[in-house]
C-alpha cells in the first residue's frame, strides 16, 4: 500500500478507536455519578432509618423525632394529586387519540402544548396554583398542594394514554364499531381494556414523578411541624421537610433529612422500575 | 384468441359453486367515493344476490376493500371520506344520513383481514354485540353464544374453555371467533375482507368450508386477492380495476368466458 | 323486553323504539366527546393560565420597576428595591456550564448505546441512564450539599484555583476561595441531571436513521465513527439540536438541586467559584419570607421571566424534534 494511503488508513482507524473509547468513557462517566448518588443516599439514609421515622412526628430543632406527619402528608397529597390528574389525563389522552379526527389543528396544538407542559419547571405550576387558588382562599393547604401535583401528573398521563391508545390496531376499533356499538362504548369497553397496561404505567410514572417534587409544594401546602388530618390547612410533606432540615445547621435534622431522602428514593425506584416491569410483562402476555 | 376451454384460471378439477337464482339483497347505484379529494370509486353499479357468496376480486388498489367498507359505512369514523350515490339494502338507501349507523351494522356484519378478538374471554367476545343490543337472560345468552360458535365451526374446540382469553387461540381459530362474533347478531349480510390472507392453507380451507354452510342463512360478500379462492367459494364474482366495476357475473362465466378484455387479462395472469 | 333467542332466520335485534335508541346513542357519543374535549382543553388552559397568572402576580413589580427590573442588580427587601439581574445571570451561567458538560457526555452515551455496545448491554445501560432522570431534584440537592460540595472544596476547587486562577483573562473565572458551593458546583450538578434527557433524545433520534443509509456508508468502507459523523449526525442534525434545547429547558427551570449548592447569595461575581443565585432558587428560598407586596410581586415576576424563557426554549426544542418526525412520515 502506498505510504500516504497507509497513513490515512491508520489515522482513520485511530479516530474510530478513539471515538469508541470516548463513547465508552462518557457512559462510564455518566453511570459513575448514578452509582455515587445512589450509594450516598442509600448509605446515609439507611443509617438514619429506624421505626421512629414512621412513628414520631417532625421535631423542633435539637430534639429527636421522626417523619410520620410528613409521610402522611405526602401520601395524602400524592394520592389526591393522582386522583385528580390521572382521570383528567386519561380523558384528554382519549380525546386526542380517538375523537379529534376532524380537528387536526386543535389536536396537534394540544399535543404540542402538552409536550411543553411535560418539561415545564414545576415551580411555575406551584406559582400558578398559588395565584389562582391559595391567594383566593387566603391560606395554604394540602388541597392546594394536591392541585399543584395534579398539574404535574396531567401531561404525563395525557401523553402515555394518547400513545398507548394509538398503538391499539385500527382493526379492533373497526371490529367493535361493526357490531353496531356506539363509539363511547367501543372506547370504554374495548379500547381501554386493550390499552390498560400502558395507561396504568402512565399513572404509575406520573406518581413517581410527583414523589419528591418540592418546589410546587412550597407555595401551596407550605409545611406543618405537627400532625394534621386537615388537608385544608398547611400540610407537611417529605420533600419540603428534607429541604428545611437539610439547609439547617442541626445534625439531628440532617439525619432525618437523609432518612426522608432514602424513603423518597426507594419509592421512586420501586414505582419506576415496577411500572416498566409491569408494562413489559403485560406486553408479553398479550402477544402470547 | 380464446382456447376451447376458455382462459382457465381454475385448478383442474375444481368447479365453481352453482349459482342459484335469487333476488338482489344489496343494490349499488351510481356509487362514487372520494378519499380526501381523490376519486377512489367511479360510478359503481352492482347487484349482490341474496343468500349467495359473491366475491370481489381485482389487483391491489383497485378499490375492492373500499367498496366493501362502504356497505357498513365503517369509513364514517374517519375524516375526509365521502360517498355519493345509492346503496340499497332491501330498498332503503343506507348512505342517507338519517339511516342509523348502529342499526345498519346489526344488519350488515364484517370480518376483517386480521383476526382481532377483543381482549376478553371467548364467551364475552361472542356475547359482546348481544349484550349491547339485546336483553337476554343468562340461559338465552349462553344459547346464542353456543349457536354462533357452532355456526363458525368453533364450538367443539372451545366449549371447555369459554372463559379463557380469546387471544390464546391459534390464528385460524381467532378468525373463526371473529366470524362467530359477527354472526351472533344474526345480520342479513356478512362482509369478509380478505379473511384468510393471514392464515395457513389448512385454516384457510376450514373457513372456506364454513362459507358454504353460512350462505344458507346469510348473504355473503367476500373480498379476496386470491382468484382461486374466489373460484372455490363464490357463486358470483365481480372484477374491479382502478376504482371501476369492470365485470360481474356468475363465477363460472367470469372465469371461463369473461366478457371484457381487462377481466381476461387479470384472470390469465397477464398482470397482477 | 327480551327477544326470543331461538331466532328465526333473521331476528332483528330491533325494538319498536329503535330509532329513539339511535338518537340516544348519538347523544351519548356527543356528551362523551364533549367531556373528553373539556379535559383536553385543560391542557391549554393550564399553560395559558400559568403564564397569565404570573404576569398578573408580577404586574406590581413590572409597573414599579419597568425594564429596569431586568438589568438591576439590586435586591433590597428592606428598601423594597428589587432587580432580576443576579438571578438571571446565575440561571444562565449555571445552565451554560451544565450544557458544556452534558452535551458531549450525552453524545458519547448515545454513541455508545447505538454503535458501540453489544445488543444485550444496550437495554440495561439505557435503563440505568434513565434512572438518573428519575432521581428527584431534591435528592440531587442532598447528595450535592453533603457529598459533592465537600469533594469540590477539598480536592477540585483548590486545584482549579491554583492552576487555572493565575492564567491571564480566563483566570478570573477560576479564582476564589474553595467554598464548595458556588456557580461551578451548581453547573456540574445541573449538567449531571440533564444528561439523561439529552442522551435519550439523541439515542432515539440516532435510531431513526434508516439502516440502509448507514449500511451504504459502511459498504463504501467507512468506519463506525465516520458513519456517525458523516451520515447519522447530518441526518439527525435538527433533532439533535432539539434534544439539546430540551436539556437546556430543564436546566433553566431546575430548582432544588441548584438551591442546595448555589449559595443563594445575591451577588454578581466573575468567578465561577463564588456563590450566586438563580431565579428558581431565589423564589424557592424567599417566597415564604416575602413580607411586602412588592417583594412577593418581584418574586412572581421572576417566575414569569423564567417561564417565558423556558417556554421559548422548549417550543424551539419541540419544533426541531417535530421536524425530524415529519420527515419520517410519522
Amino acid at each position: 500500500m502506498v505510504p500516504a494511503a497507509r497513513a490515512l488508513m491508520l489515522r482513520r482507524r485511530g479516530r474510530n478507536l478513539f471515538s469508541k473509547f470516548l463513547g465508552t468513557a462518557a457512559t462510564l462517566f455518566g453511570l459513575s455519578w448514578l452509582v455515587w448518588i445512589l450509594l450516598v443516599t442509600l448509605l446515609n439514609g439507611a443509617r438514619a432509618l429506624g421505626p421512629h421515622i414512621f412513628t414520631e412526628i417532625t421535631p423542633p430543632p435539637g430534639a429527636a423525632g421522626g417523619l410520620a406527619n410528613a409521610l402522611f402528608g405526602s401520601f395524602m397529597m400524592s394520592l389526591m394529586g393522582v386522583a385528580i390528574g390521572a382521570p383528567l389525563g386519561i380523558a384528554a389522552g382519549t380525546y386526542l387519540s380517538e375523537f379529534a379526527e376532524r380537528r387536526p389543528i386543535w389536536r396537534e396544538s394540544i399535543r404540542f402544548v402538552n409536550d411543553i407542559l411535560l418539561s415545564a419547571p414545576s415551580i411555575v405550576l406551584g406559582l400558578f396554583v398559588y395565584t389562582i387558588y391559595v391567594r383566593q382562599v387566603g391560606h395554604f393547604s394540602g388541597i392546594a398542594g394536591a392541585l399543584a401535583l395534579s398539574l404535574i401528573v396531567l401531561p404525563v398521563v395525557v401523553r402515555t394514554t394518547d400513545e398507548t391508545l394509538r398503538l391499539v390496531p385500527n382493526m379492533m376499533r373497526e371490529a367493535a364499531l361493526s357490531l353496531g356499538i356506539p363509539r363511547w362504548k367501543v372506547t370504554v369497553q374495548v379500547l381501554y381494556r386493550a390499552a390498560l397496561p400502558g395507561i396504568l404505567t402512565g399513572v404509575l410514572l406520573g406518581l413517581a414523578r410527583i414523589t419528591g417534587e418540592t418546589a410546587p409544594l412550597l407555595f401551596t401546602a407550605l409545611n406543618n411541624q405537627f400532625w394534621s388530618n386537615d388537608l385544608n390547612g398547611p400540610t407537611s410533606s417529605v420533600p419540603v421537610v428534607i429541604f428545611q432540615f437539610a439547609m439547617s445547621p442541626y445534625d439531628a435534622w440532617h439525619s432525618l433529612a437523609w432518612a426522608g431522602a432514602f424513603v423518597v428514593t426507594m419509592v421512586v425506584l420501586v414505582l419506576s422500575v415496577g411500572a416498566r416491569a409491569f408494562l413489559l410483562k403485560n406486553r408479553m402476555d398479550s402477544n402470547a | 384468441m380464446r382456447s376451447e376451454e376458455g382462459p382457465i384460471a381454475l385448478a383442474a378439477g375444481t368447479a365453481a359453486p352453482a349459482a342459484r337464482v335469487s333476488s338482489s339483497k344489496l343494490t349499488v347505484r351510481s356509487l362514487d367515493f372520494y378519499y380526501r379529494g381523490y376519486h377512489a370509486l367511479k360510478n359503481i353499479n352492482l347487484d349482490i344476490p341474496e343468500k349467495q357468496v359473491t366475491a370481489i376480486i381485482g389487483p391491489s388498489g383497485c378499490g375492492k376493500s373500499t367498496l366493501l367498507r362502504i356497505f357498513n359505512r365503517i369509513y364514517s369514523v374517519y375524516a375526509g371520506l365521502e360517498a355519493t350515490g345509492e346503496v340499497l339494502l332491501d330498498g332503503e338507501n343506507i348512505l342517507k344520513s338519517d339511516y342509523s349507523l348502529n342499526r345498519l351494522r346489526t344488519r350488515i356484519g364484517m370480518v376483517f383481514q386480521k383476526a382481532v378478538p377483543f381482549p376478553l374471554s371467548i364467551f364475552e367476545n361472542v356475547a359482546f354485540g348481544l349484550r349491547h343490543h339485546m336483553k337476554l337472560s343468562r340461559g338465552e345468552m349462553e344459547d346464542r353464544v353456543e349457536k354462533a360458535l357452532r355456526e363458525a365451526a368453533l364450538w367443539d374446540e372451545v366449549k371447555d374453555k369459554l372463559n379463557t382469553n380469546g387471544l390464546g387461540l391459534s390464528g385460524g381459530q381467532q378468525q373463526r371467533l371473529c366470524i362467530a362474533r359477527a354472526v351472533a347478531l344474526r345480520p342479513q349480510v356478512l362482509l369478509l375482507d380478505e379473511p384468510t390472507s393471514a392464515l395457513d392453507p389448512i385454516a384457510t380451507g376450514r373457513i372456506e368450508q364454513l362459507l358454504s354452510d353460512l350462505e344458507k342463512e346469510y348473504t355473503i360478500v367476500i373480498v379476496t386477492h386470491n382468484m382461486q379462492q374466489a373460484a372455490r367459494v363464490s357463486a358470483y364474482t365481480a372484477y374491479m380495476y382502478l376504482g371501476e366495476m369492470i365485470e360481474f357475473g356468475t363465477t363460472s362465466d367470469l372465469f371461463t368466458r369473461p366478457q371484457r378484455r381487462q377481466t381476461e387479462d387479470y384472470i390469465t395472469g397477464r398482470f397482477g | 323486553m327480551a327477544i326470543s333467542s331461538t331466532a328465526h332466520s333473521v331476528a332483528e335485534p330491533q325494538r319498536p323504539s329503535a330509532p329513539d335508541r339511535s338518537a340516544a346513542e348519538t347523544r351519548q357519543d356527543a356528551l362523551f366527546r364533549g367531556l373528553l374535549f373539556g379535559a383536553a382543553s385543560l391542557v391549554l388552559i393550564t399553560l395559558g393560565g400559568a403564564a397569565l397568572s404570573m404576569l398578573w402576580g408580577g404586574r406590581l413589580a413590572f409597573q414599579t420597576f419597568g425594564w429596569h427590573f431586568i438589568y438591576s442588580a439590586d435586591w433590597d427587601p428592606v428598601g423594597r428595591h428589587f432587580g432580576a439581574l443576579v438571578p438571571i445571570y446565575g440561571t444562565l451561567v449555571s445552565s451554560a456550564i451544565a450544557m458544556i458538560i452534558a452535551v458531549p457526555v450525552s453524545f458519547g452515551i448515545a454513541l455508545f448505546l447505538t454503535e458501540i455496545a453489544p445488543g444485550w448491554l444496550q437495554g440495561p445501560i439505557a435503563a440505568a441512564i434513565e434512572l438518573l432522570a428519575g432521581i428527584p431534584s431534591i435528592i440531587y440537592g442532598m447528595w450535592g450539599l453533603f457529598s459533592f460540595v465537600p469533594f469540590m472544596s477539598d480536592y477540585v476547587l483548590p486545584w482549579i484555583n491554583d492552576h487555572l486562577g493565575p492564567l491571564p483573562w480566563i483566570g478570573a473565572l477560576f479564582s476564589g476561595p474553595p467554598l464548595g458551593i458556588g456557580m461551578l458546583t451548581a453547573g456540574i450538578v445541573l449538567g449531571i441531571m440533564v444528561i439523561p434527557f439529552i442522551s435519550s433524545v439523541m439515542r432515539d433520534v440516532f435510531r431513526t436513521v434508516p439502516a440502509a443509509l448507514k449500511e451504504s456508508a459502511y459498504a463504501l468502507g467507512s468506519t463506525t465513527w465516520e458513519g456517525v459523523w458523516k451520515v447519522v449526525l447530518p441526518y439527525t442534525r435538527s433533532a439533535v439540536v432539539g434534544g439539546i434545547f430540551l436539556g437546556l429547558g430543564r436546566a433553566l427551570g431546575e430548582t432544588m438541586a441548584v438551591t442546595f449548592v448555589l449559595g443563594n447569595a445575591h451577588q454578581l461575581s466573575a468567578s465561577l467559584l463564588m456563590p450566586g443565585n438563580s431565579i428558581a432558587a431565589t423564589i424557592a428560598n424567599e417566597f415564604t419570607e416575602a413580607d411586602s407586596d412588592i417583594y412577593l410581586s418581584s418574586l412572581i415576576a421572576l417566575g414569569f421571566l423564567l417561564f417565558v424563557v423556558t417556554l421559548i426554549v422548549l417550543t424551539c426544542a419541540r419544533l426541531l424534534l417535530y421536524n425530524l418526525a415529519r420527515r419520517e412520515g410519522r
